[in-house]
């Protein structure tokens, strides 16, 4: 059947559109997508062209038909999808198939833009259902360039509609899309979410585009589509430069790389695809080489495990009353500080447990993935035996994750694997049953046994089931050490999966416990730890990684290494003149470690966390806000000397955390950034100058709408509010945000500041303030909130 | 298209940051250290597009763009010019990333990091003067200028971006408020005369921030 044949036949798809309707005189900055409604006659006839060149899959001219996109047309999705889905069925007749085209939405979702996950879905739900429903043969989501945006489209024509999906990307040159995605991050990615076809379109010309399909047939076993543009453009025509013969002839080669699916993007036309029919006629597929690694990643950094690769194990709130305490305030900038501690530290892989009493975690899980992932460079591992919990933080997760964990538990594995296998995440499979944790190795690799026959009985493939045989606490249970390095061996060596390991378990209740973990290890390492499970943060730990991948081969010419230890005598020699520098200095200076490291000896010596805030950090941070003043000090050192009050903030918090003492508070206030404004760095830097004078600040973000502000200065009875607004476009909205807050029953004092901020027009727009830097805003929080003590 | 080998103008970078005295260097080398860190992760990379040019009564006219450049700006500009380049130049997502990276992690470093990238994505267009110049020996070419500058009103960024098919070529958005995502991205509008163009743009009185403006309380200016 000509809608299946792309499973294992080469296949012609159609050429780009636009460039037709150009060339039949569609003046630029016409509105294509509206064609199927304004002059279906023309658009039939392109497709007609397409078909008599021998186009076996037509898109459907609905690219651009889009909620966001059709906005200012006046149409909607259901009235332009239905017609130009029926324009194409015509022109395809028994002789194509008709794909719904899906393209970008022409918003960038967040972190980048505002767009929400959620809702870019929800634009794609409505597309996917219109197109179901006008009869398309498929879907075919093209020309993305961030991944996050792919999954949203995925996710919505699988979830809505039985229509196979074709996923294609736009990269640069460089092997990247602009959002810096991988071609394998890609490939497994939307292989794992179930995507059925994927490939690239546009950017490039075939034959730059060679390499890339080349790295993307090695990292799917799905069908691989080319839809390149006729080379690149020439500035002074806006031609493409190959010709239909030279485009054909230079994109046949990826036939060889095992590209099936054939089309053109921008430049092309029907005389492009007669070419490509010529060049592929009589042709048969070439055989394909997947390379069946296991893997895991975020868009931009894929993490093949080939090799140790160590889970950071710190976003966990076991044990630490600090990281409990930030999970039920819901602390997330706390819990990104934790990561990027990890990050910096070396880790591969972060591990993410936010399970606490009274703690949602099906609505804190996403969240955190979230705020994760617009820092955090690193693939995640989600920690939580909550089914709902990790569906929720899968879908948002930009990627391929892990879940940590399923166990042999027939109910378990009923429960989580088939959320594994739908978004298509690696599992880890703890070695215990409904019957405890066995006493034997050969017990527990039974266990894997039976995990690994029940994932695969679900599709989900090998190399993504990774095995943890359990760590015992040694000086519990000390023949267990022994009987767990066996495990380990065996799910190795016989069964050829990773195997994952909680390193730090072994030493509990036992002196010098660094000792016990180091030393277990680099057994476990021996054995065939492929995964440990650690604190990334703890160097020695670090350094014995180091040191495996020199002895096992896995460090090339013992590279990494010696980078490693190239630096160490710099790191030794930091804390100069340790006894001669005060707090003040210290925080001046912008020295957060020293800082830390005084304001926790001057806790130990009894100092109250108040004096520490109101007598020593405060004057010092005004010392260099002076300097700032007067023009002898600048914006990077006054806010070096936050940082180091951070520092000093943090070793409060702790303490105040373990203690159970009285926080220090100085007054809160919201900060947003105005509707329609999406640059936030001024207002970041207010919000960390602010914080670090003891401000508690309710950041609200980006493109905030004034509602949001008003009702978060009743709910949370506030009595200064900061505002920011960058563009002369976005200081109506600014105006209306504070016009709103002066109707509420107590309102607020309103600081505004930003670029285009004058002090006039803060006086016109009722502003009660105008700060013209950060440090002004502190002198205006000063005002609002006296101390009584200072 | 990408610029290899172009960096930020340090200089121009501490300007940003208002910093008018550095005896010391501290402020330089700090800089420096950023900025080298920046060309290392990020390239500007650019498109433009050549259009011949109508006078009509709405504006300039870019025959066969969709532009149109309203204003006196425009109109004094490229007044001796039969074609205009209609350009943009972004440091793309790579650079938001970056910078979100560094400010989770120190604010100092990011204002040091934005300014880089402010004098980056500007040196990218530098460089993009340079391929024109070099392409079209014989030209002249008139100072590019930019949407918000004079009369010439931001709105016109939107028809830019559409022209140039900025959102696919060099995946910058325009915002409904007029905003481009990512951050550090460049419209502009260079003219082609066949005589030579007098610098006429650069200076205070074009700029809409004059009023606030630091650099200008230090008795100097961005274009020095």
């Amino acid at each position: 059947m000509l809608t299946e044949r792309w499973k294992n036949h080469i296949v012609l798809l159609d050429g780009a559109m636009g460039t037709v309707l150009q060339q039949k005189g569609l003046p630029p900055g016409g509105k294509p997508e509206l064609l199927a409604l304004t002059d279906p006659a023309l658009l039939l006839s392109v497709h007609r062209e397409y078909v008599t060149a021998g186009s076996q899959i037509l898109y459907a001219n609905t690219f651009g038909a889009s909620a966001p996109k059709l906005a200012r047309t006046g149409h909607t999705v259901e009235e332009v999808i239905p017609a130009a889905v029926a324009v194409a069925k015509k022109a395809a007749g028994s002789n194509a198939a008709v794909a719904l085209d899906i393209g970008p939405l022409g918003e960038l979702l967040e972190p980048m833009g505002t767009l929400t996950f959620e809702k870019a879905y929800d634009y794609f739900r409505q597309i996917a259902v219109a197109g179901a429903a006008a009869g398309a043969d498929l879907a075919v989501i093209e020309t993305m360039t961030d991944l996050y945006e792919a999954k949203a489209a995925l996710l919505a024509v699988k979830e809505n509609t039985p229509l196979p999906v074709f996923v294609t990307m736009s990269f640069e040159e460089s092997g990247r899309t602009f959002t810096g995605c991988t071609a394998a991050s890609m490939a497994r990615t939307l292989e794992g979410l179930g995507a059925d076809a994927i490939g690239l379109n546009c950017s490039l010309g075939p034959d730059l585009l060679a390499p890339l399909l080349k790295e993307l047939c090695a990292n799917t076993r799905l069908p691989v589509i080319a839809k390149p543009n006729a080379g690149l453009p020439d500035p002074a025509t806006g031609l493409y430069h190959m010709g239909p013969e030279a485009f054909a002839a230079a994109l046949a080669p990826a036939l060889d790389a095992g590209v099936t699916i054939f089309g053109g993007c921008c430049g092309t036309s029907p005389a492009y695809i007669a070419a490509l029919g010529k060049v592929l006629a009589g042709k048969r597929p070439a055989a394909r080489h997947y390379d069946a690694v296991s893997f895991l990643c975020t868009p931009t950094t894929p993490c093949r495990l080939d090799g140790v690769r160590v889970i950071g194990e710190r976003i966990n709130p076991t044990g630490k009353k600090r990281f409990q305490q930030a999970l039920l305030a819901r602390d997330l900038d706390y819990i990104l500080d934790v990561a990027v501690q990890q990050e910096d530290a070396g880790a591969d892989i972060l591990d993410v447990n936010v399970g606490y009493p009274g703690v949602d975690e099906a609505a804190l899980l996403p969240q955190v993935v979230k705020k994760l992932q617009s820092a955090v460079g690193l693939p995640l591992q989600l920690d939580s035996s909550d089914p709902a919990a990790l569906e929720a933080g899968l879908r948002v997760y930009n990627g391929k994750a892990a879940v940590n964990s399923v166990s042999g538990d027939p109910a378990v594995l009923a429960r989580i694997l088939p959320i594994v296998k739908k978004y298509g995440a690696a599992v880890v499979g703890l070695t215990l049953d409904q019957g405890g944790v066995p006493r034997t190795a050969q017990e527990r690799v039974t266990i894997a046994r039976r995990i690994l026959g029940a994932a695969l009985s679900y599709g989900i493939p090998r190399e993504d089931v990774w095995i943890d045989c359990l760590t015992l606490t040694v000086s519990a249970q000390q023949e267990q050490a022994v009987e767990t390095l066996r495990a380990v061996r065996t799910v190795r060596e016989e069964l050829g999966l990773q195997t994952v390991l909680g390193v730090s378990n072994i030493s509990f209740g036992l002196p010098d416990r660094p000792l016990i973990n180091r030393t277990f290890l680099v057994q476990a390492l021996g054995a065939g730890l492929t995964l440990p499970i650690m604190d990334p943060t703890r160097r020695e730990m670090m350094d014995a990684v180091a040191a495996f991948r020199v002895l096992s081969g896995e460090d090339r010419d013992s590279r990494a290494y010696i980078a490693r230890f190239a630096d160490a005598p710099a790191q030794a020699a930091a804390p100069v003149a340790a006894d001669s520098l005060t707090l003040a200095d210290a925080i001046v200076r912008g020295l957060k470690t020293d800082a830390a490291r005084l304001a926790a000896a001057a806790l130990d010596d009894g100092e109250t966390p108040l004096a520490l805030v109101e007598e020593r950090l405060i004057p010092a941070l005004d010392r260099i806000g002076e300097d700032y003043e007067s023009g002898k000090a600048f914006l990077p050192q006054l806010l070096s000397a936050a940082g180091a009050a951070q520092g000093v903030f943090e070793v409060i918090k702790t303490a105040i955390a373990r203690t159970g003492g009285q926080s220090v508070k100085r007054g809160r206030l919201v900060l947003a950034t105005v509707q329609g404004d999406i640059h936030d760095i001024g207002k970041n830097i207010v919000k960390t100058v602010l914080e670090n004078y003891g401000y508690e600040t309710i950041d609200l973000g980006r493109d905030v709408p004034p509602q949001i502000v008003a009702d978060t200065v009743q709910k949370e009875h506030i009595r200064l509010v900061g505002l920011s607004a960058l563009m002369t476009t976005t200081l109506p909205a600014m105006e209306r945000t504070i016009r709103l807050l002066h109707t509420l029953p107590e309102p607020p004092v309103v600081m505004v500041g930003g670029a285009v901020v004058t002090p006039e027009y803060a006086r016109q727009m009722g502003a009660d303030y105008y700060a013209k830097d950060a440090r002004q805003s502190v002198d205006i929080a000063r005002k609002v909130f006296p101390q009584k003590n200072a | 298209m990408d610029e290899h080998g172009i960096r930020p103008d340090i200089g121009q970078a501490l300007r940003y940051l208002g910093v008018r005295e550095d005896p010391e260097g501290t402020m330089a080398r700090a800089v420096e250290a950023e900025a080298a860190r920046l060309v290392r992760a990020v390239r500007p990379r650019y498109v433009y597009r050549l259009f011949p040019i109508e006078r009509g009564r709405s504006g300039v006219i870019l025959r066969g763009s969709g532009v149109t450049l309203p204003g006196r700006l425009a109109s004094r500009m490229l007044a001796q010019c039969d074609q205009a380049a209609l350009l943009a130049c972004t440091l793309g997502a790579g650079f938001e990333t970056m910078l979100r990276a560094v400010q989770v992690r120190d604010m100092a470093r990011a204002v040091i990091l934005d300014a880089c990238g402010s004098a980056l994505v500007e040196a990218g267009c530098d460089g993009l003067e340079r391929a024109l110049a070099s392409r079209y020996p014989g030209r002249y070419l008139t100072d590019r200028f930019s949407p918000g500058y004079g009369d010439l009103p931001l709105g016109v960024q939107d028809a830019i971006c559409t022209a140039l098919d900025a959102s696919r070529r060099l995946g910058i958005q325009v915002t409904p408020s007029l905003l481009m995502n990512p951050s550090k991205s460049v419209t502009a509008v260079i003219g082609l005369a066949w005589e030579p163009q007098p610098a006429r743009v650069r200076g205070c009185e074009h700029c809409s921030l004059a009023g606030t403006c630091t650099i200008r309380e230090g008795g100097k200016s961005c274009a020095d």
